[in-house]
């Protein structure tokens, strides 16, 4: 490489104009042996940029494994639907669900009850004229001390 | 967008967002730390991450601000960065002999305004277009040509300024 085109080019880098072949080249030779005398002063800059690249990160990266986390959210989720879905099925399908024979049993023991009832308020007309004769043994009572 | 995928979208450009977030923050540990909180943070917004046409440029970004936020805040609560010395040199000889050099350009840089120091390393070391830098710190490229310029003849003035000194 001529000097002169070194120059040129160092000159160019510093007003910020080179390209980055231009600026491969310029690294190229100042990381080379037998950098002109004169230039040895900026040596170290293109040294110490070549240096800074070779340095590396040396913690491993640790990412949280949230993608199962939430994973495992929807598995709670179909799990409670699941358990929501049983249990409402199992409410709907558990209805007893009466034979003929059971059906007339049931008719039966309406017609009863009201016959039953029927009965026991008939009753209840017998008693509600003792009212009256309790009224009359207060009264008789008030008078006859 | 599942883990996996993830990763291999994003891992390969770790070591340039650790190399940026560190020469923001200076301290290795601190420059460790933001890459994992921009990592977290990516992985959260991992659906949108698919929409950005260049998640590197994105996740460079994201560490550009990020780490720019946590300046501010130590400043703020007046924590002083710890600062690491740079070890990685000693594997080739040639940069043994340009070792004082080195750090030398590493504490010029560390004195660079922010915005300069991101640039530099966004185009001197990492290589990337003006374009991409552009679109990278939501600048234009005029401003961050203009910008690299002031940050290498900054390096430059300083470095001889101590070379010579070194020399006399």
């Amino acid at each position: 490489m001529e000097l002169a085109k070194i120059e040129a080019l160092l000159d160019a880098y510093f007003e910020g104009n080179t390209s980055l072949e231009e600026e491969t080249t310029l690294r190229a030779y100042f990381n080379s042996e037998g950098v002109a005398p004169h230039l040895e002063a900026y040596r170290s800059i293109f040294v110490g940029f070549e240096t800074a690249k070779a340095e590396v990160s040396e913690r491993d990266l640790k990412l949280p494994t949230n993608a199962s986390k939430s994973n495992r959210a929807w598995w709670y989720s179909i799990a409670a639907s699941l358990v929501i879905a049983i249990s409402v099925g199992g409410y709907i399908f558990n209805q007893p669900s009466l034979s003929q024979e059971e059906k007339d049993a049931l008719a039966a023991f309406q017609q009863s009850k009201e016959a039953m009832l029927l009965l026991s308020s008939n009753f209840n007309k017998g008693t509600e004229q003792l009212t009256f004769i309790n009224e009359i043994t207060e009264t008789k009572n008030k008078i006859l001390k | 967008m599942k883990q996996k995928e993830f990763i291999a979208t994003v891992i390969p450009f770790k070591d340039k967002l650790y190399r940026l977030a560190k020469r923001i923050l200076v301290s290795n540990d601190e420059a460790e730390d933001a890459v994992q909180e921009v990592y977290l943070k990516l992985w959260k917004g991992k659906k949108k991450l698919k929409d950005y046409r260049n998640p590197e440029a994105f996740a460079m970004t994201m560490t550009k601000n990020y780490c720019l936020d946590r300046l501010k805040s130590k400043q703020a609560s007046n924590l002083k960065i710890v600062h690491n010395n740079f070890q990685n040199t000693d594997n080739v000889e040639r940069q043994v002999e340009a070792n004082d050099g080195v750090s030398m350009v590493f504490k010029i840089m560390e004195t660079l305004p922010e915005q300069q120091r991101i640039i530099l390393q966004l185009r001197d070391v990492e290589q990337f277009e003006f374009s991409e830098i552009a679109e990278m710190l939501e600048s234009n490229e005029t401003a961050v040509r203009v910008s690299l310029s002031r940050a290498r003849k900054t390096v430059r003035e300083e470095l001889i300024k101590k070379y010579n000194y070194g020399i006399s």
